[in-house]
């Protein structure tokens, strides 16, 4: 007898439908998976068959073939699991066809018939056209996100067997857990001094700036950045479905359901190309890049990442999306984040204050090279962070508080928004002129600066876009005014790492 | 050029023996002297070829027994054909010359330590004026870099060579200064071989000074900065100098090796006053303590030379006054560099209007920016701007 049962599988961050098609016929006993099933898929046969026994069902002594289709694409991990189960039972003869009606199944089994949660769930059920679907308990709450299925649940293969044939009611599924309270994020009214730094961070979340902080250690760089997703406006409804699309494929926990909160992820390091942009063998998991999505990246001692990282980081850091190709699969995961990055000016870490720098030339010469010049160049944002003056630790006025900076940016973000894009970071050059015209005093200030050569043509656009958002965020009109165009250089210096402690 | 016997090594003058001689690891001046004493430069190095050095003979040095360093000799000395070796030096354009030639110059050949060889780029005849020595850290401020280029500049104008190490910060503002004028030409001792710029950022400055003067070390081609070799170097320069300028040095520095150097050698050492805040003149600070007298301006250097100087005439103020938002942070700038954020907080001042009144101050030359920090600059002496470019 034949059944057919749909189901899904994951790539990268897309789920696709996969049709379990299920035959058993006479013949030696024997159970095979076909379709280009990987490890964890085939090992399903051993789940199954152990679910089924262990829920009371028999095992068909007979013939029985799995096959997975499309045949053509790689199907990995246990979402398929259910889906096989049910089909194994339509197929037996232990279960009506009628009573399984056009249901879809996603969901592992453990070897006692209870119904798990797989990651990348939302995707998953995303993909499917059934009108209803069934899944573990736990995965409720996120299968519900797309909004179009029906969805059921049942916690393990006897409960689900009765509900379809009508002996029982469905199981209600449980309570959707508590939405936690928004964990505190870190407060700007927290920092003392570091006044430059401040307002970078607020720049940088108002214009989608990326940003550079050079400083020596314990200066406070790292307590900056986890204060920069906290001035970021809450995720439009089709970022906060993306973010969580990704974080479901991930298997990150989802405690409130859609992600709402621009994330922020802070990987060592340490961290391996693959780690960051996504890969490895099977399905692809999305990197730290595609995380960070919608979100903040912040990689402290950047100088310590291998070069390698990051030049992978240029190409995303241009388009917004990261193209994993394997030999099977090719996958787009999105990977549209606000850089952000730390880094010690020299390997002594004193290079910031003039005449205090230790090392030797050779070995600041090392240092420097060791994050290219292209990748520097993409930051629009470049500042010096030093030790706080004890005086403002001390007596130092309390700050302003990130709900009062974030109602500026979020102001200046709507107006991004009126001009076309995001951010201001991502106007295209073409749309400047337009956009932010300069006045005669700013135009003067710009041309300066690259007659003297302390700007390059693609640093002077950067400049601008960074001017605009300046003046955005003072609610300006009109065109660009000076000062606006000299706090954009301020806030873009020569990094020390980049001319080196000693250079004039 | 046949010789009577035919040898063809016997056609390489003593001075391809020497270059040869002293690219041999751990071969120090003094055990140079020692060997080209006892065998001449030729002999010493068909003895160092054949192992046939009594290791009595060599000076220790080091913490390497003699025998190790002799084999260690012997091993670089047959990867090394001084023939060919010799013609790089001529190809290089490099003069060299022992310690017997006529062309040693004369303020080493008095030397106490005297190099055994000495390699040079550029002309020789440079030598021949009254030279003054500028030093100074390779991590200088504002301040410093600005006086030792002024120094460099007004010193050639007087017809005083400049002697420096090339090194980064006040050595190479001193050049710049000199090369600038277009006066006396410029002296520049360095510590590696010829051919190795170090520091890398200092080779146009370095191909400068070679071509308006004279570039000397004691090494030959293809040596290495090593670190040791840069005091060495400190000791010639003294060995130079009519007079030792240390600009701004820490408590501790190749700059005050210098001043060492010079002291012992009975050569005047002026030191140049700096904030006694600041770290960056502890040690010239130091020297003035310690008795040696102050250099203002050149005319200091030059009077401790025995030079009739015209006290310069005190420069009229020429900067345009600030106004305004200028004045207002001009009087929050201290004489020493300042972090740019702390001027925002202490004038009260948003980062846009800073940074206008910054530029403003910096284009009419009352402060210098150098990466987020701020300097105030002096009453710029005599014409043109005083920045360096070292």
């Amino acid at each position: 007898m034949l059944a057919t049962v749909p189901s899904a599988s994951l790539v990268g961050i897309d789920g696709f439908p996969v049709s379990v098609e299920v035959h058993v016929a006479g013949g030696l006993p024997s159970f095979t998976v076909v379709g280009l099933p990987d490890t964890s898929c085939r090992e399903a046969r051993d789940r199954v068959r152990a679910a089924l026994l262990t829920s009371g069902f028999s095992w068909p002594d007979r013939r029985t073939t799995v096959n997975l289709a499309p045949t053509a694409t790689r199907k990995v991990g246990s979402s398929l699991d259910l889906a096989i189960a049910v089909g194994v039972l339509v197929a037996s003869g232990q279960l009506d066809g009628e009573a399984v009606g056009e249901r879809a199944f996603v969901g592992e089994l453990g070897l006692d018939g209870t119904l798990r949660h797989v990651p990348g769930t939302l995707p998953l059920v995303d993909a499917l056209d059934a009108d209803e679907v069934v899944v573990a308990p736990a995965s409720v709450a996120e299968a519900e996100l797309p909004g179009r299925h029906r969805v059921r649940c049942a916690p393990d293969l006897r409960r689900l067997v009765e509900a379809m044939r009508g002996e029982a009611p469905w199981p209600e599924p449980p309570d959707p857990p508590p939405v936690p309270p928004r964990p505190p994020e870190p407060d700007l009214a927290d920092v003392r001094g570091h006044l430059l730094a401040r307002r970078a961070l607020e720049v940088s979340a108002a214009g989608g700036h990326h940003l550079l902080m050079v400083g020596p250690p314990g200066a406070g760089k790292t307590m900056l950045a986890r204060r920069l997703p906290g001035l970021l406006p809450d995720l439009a409804d089709h970022e906060a479905l993306e973010v969580t699309r990704v974080h479901s494929a991930a298997a990150l926990p989802l405690p409130g359901g859609l992600v709402r909160r621009p994330p922020l992820r802070a990987p060592h390091h340490g961290a391996s190309a693959v780690a960051m942009i996504g890969g490895g063998s099977g399905r692809l998991r999305p990197g730290e890049i595609s995380l960070a999505t919608s979100g903040v990246l912040f990689l402290d001692e950047l100088g310590e990442f291998s070069p390698v990282v990051l030049d992978s980081l240029r190409q995303p850091l241009e388009e917004g999306v990261i193209r994993v190709a394997r030999s099977e699969i090719r996958v787009s995961l999105p990977a549209r984040f606000l850089f952000v990055a730390a880094m010690n000016p020299c390997p002594c870490g004193e290079g910031v204050t003039p005449e205090a720098c230790r090392c030797s030339e050779r070995s600041v010469e090392r240092y420097r090279r060791r994050v290219s010049g292209p990748l520097l160049d993409r930051f629009d944002l470049r500042v010096q962070v030093l030790r706080p003056d004890p005086r403002d630790l001390l007596h130092g006025e309390a700050a302003e508080r990130t709900a009062a900076v974030a109602e500026r940016v979020a102001r200046v973000r709507a107006r991004a928004v009126d001009r076309g894009v995001a951010a201001n970071a991502e106007l295209p050059r073409s749309e400047l002129e337009a956009a932010a015209p300069m006045s005669a005093d700013a135009k003067a200030l710009m041309e300066r600066a690259l007659e003297q050569g302390r700007i390059t043509a693609r640093g002077f656009q950067r400049v601008w876009r960074v001017a605009l958002t300046v003046a955005d965020l003072e609610g300006h009109e009109g065109p660009l005014a000076s000062r606006h165009v000299a706090e954009a250089f301020t806030l873009r210096a020569e990094p020390v790492a980049v001319t080196g402690p000693r250079a004039a | 050029m046949a010789t009577p016997d035919g040898r063809a090594g016997a056609a390489l003058p003593d001075e391809a023996y020497l270059a040869a001689l002293a690219r041999l690891p751990a071969v120090g001046p003094g055990r140079l002297r020692a060997l080209v004493d006892r065998h001449g430069a030729a002999g010493a190095w068909q003895a160092v070829v054949a192992g046939t050095l009594d290791p009595a003979e060599v000076p220790r040095a080091g913490r390497d027994p003699v025998e190790a360093v002799l084999v260690r000799w012997r091993r670089a000395a047959e990867a090394l054909d001084p023939a060919t070796y010799w013609q790089a030096h001529l190809e290089a354009g490099i003069g060299v010359a022992g310690r017997s030639s006529p062309a040693f110059p004369t303020p080493f050949a008095v030397d106490d330590e005297p190099p055994a060889v000495v390699f040079w780029l550029g002309d020789l005849d440079h030598l021949a004026g009254l030279r003054a020595a500028v030093v100074g850290t390779r991590r200088p401020t504002a301040y410093g870099r600005d006086v030792a280029h002024e120094l460099g500049r007004a010193l050639a104008d007087a017809g005083v060579a400049v002697v420096s190490g090339l090194a980064l910060g006040i050595d190479g503002a001193a050049h710049a200064g000199a090369l600038a004028s277009g006066g006396a030409p410029p002296i520049a001792v360095v510590g590696s071989g010829l051919d190795r710029v170090y520091p890398r950022q200092h080779g146009p400055l370095w191909r400068e000074v070679a071509r308006a003067g004279v570039v000397l070390s004691e090494y030959p081609l293809g040596s290495p900065a090593a670190a040791w070799q840069f005091p060495a170097r400190n000791r010639l320069i003294a060995a130079l100098a009519d007079v030792v300028v240390v600009v701004e040095s820490q408590a501790t520095g190749g700059a005050m090796g210098t001043a060492v150097e010079a002291a012992r050698r009975g050569v005047p050492v002026l030191a140049v006053p700096g904030p006694v805040t600041a770290p960056s003149s502890d040690g010239t600070n130091q020297l003035l303590f310690d008795g040696c007298p102050p250099a203002r301006d050149a005319t200091d250097v030059l009077l401790a030379l025995g030079q009739e100087a015209t006290p310069p005439r005190p420069a009229a103020e020429r900067r345009p006054r600030p106004t305004g938002d200028a004045a207002a942070v001009l009087a929050e700038v201290p004489w020493g560099p300042v972090p740019a954020e702390r001027l925002a907080t202490a004038t009260g001042l948003d980062l846009g209007r800073l940074a206008l009144a910054l530029d403003q101050l910096e284009h009419d030359g009352w402060v210098a920016l150098r990466n987020g920090w701020v300097e105030r600059l002096g009453r710029p002496a005599g014409s043109g701007p005083a920045r360096g470019s070292g």
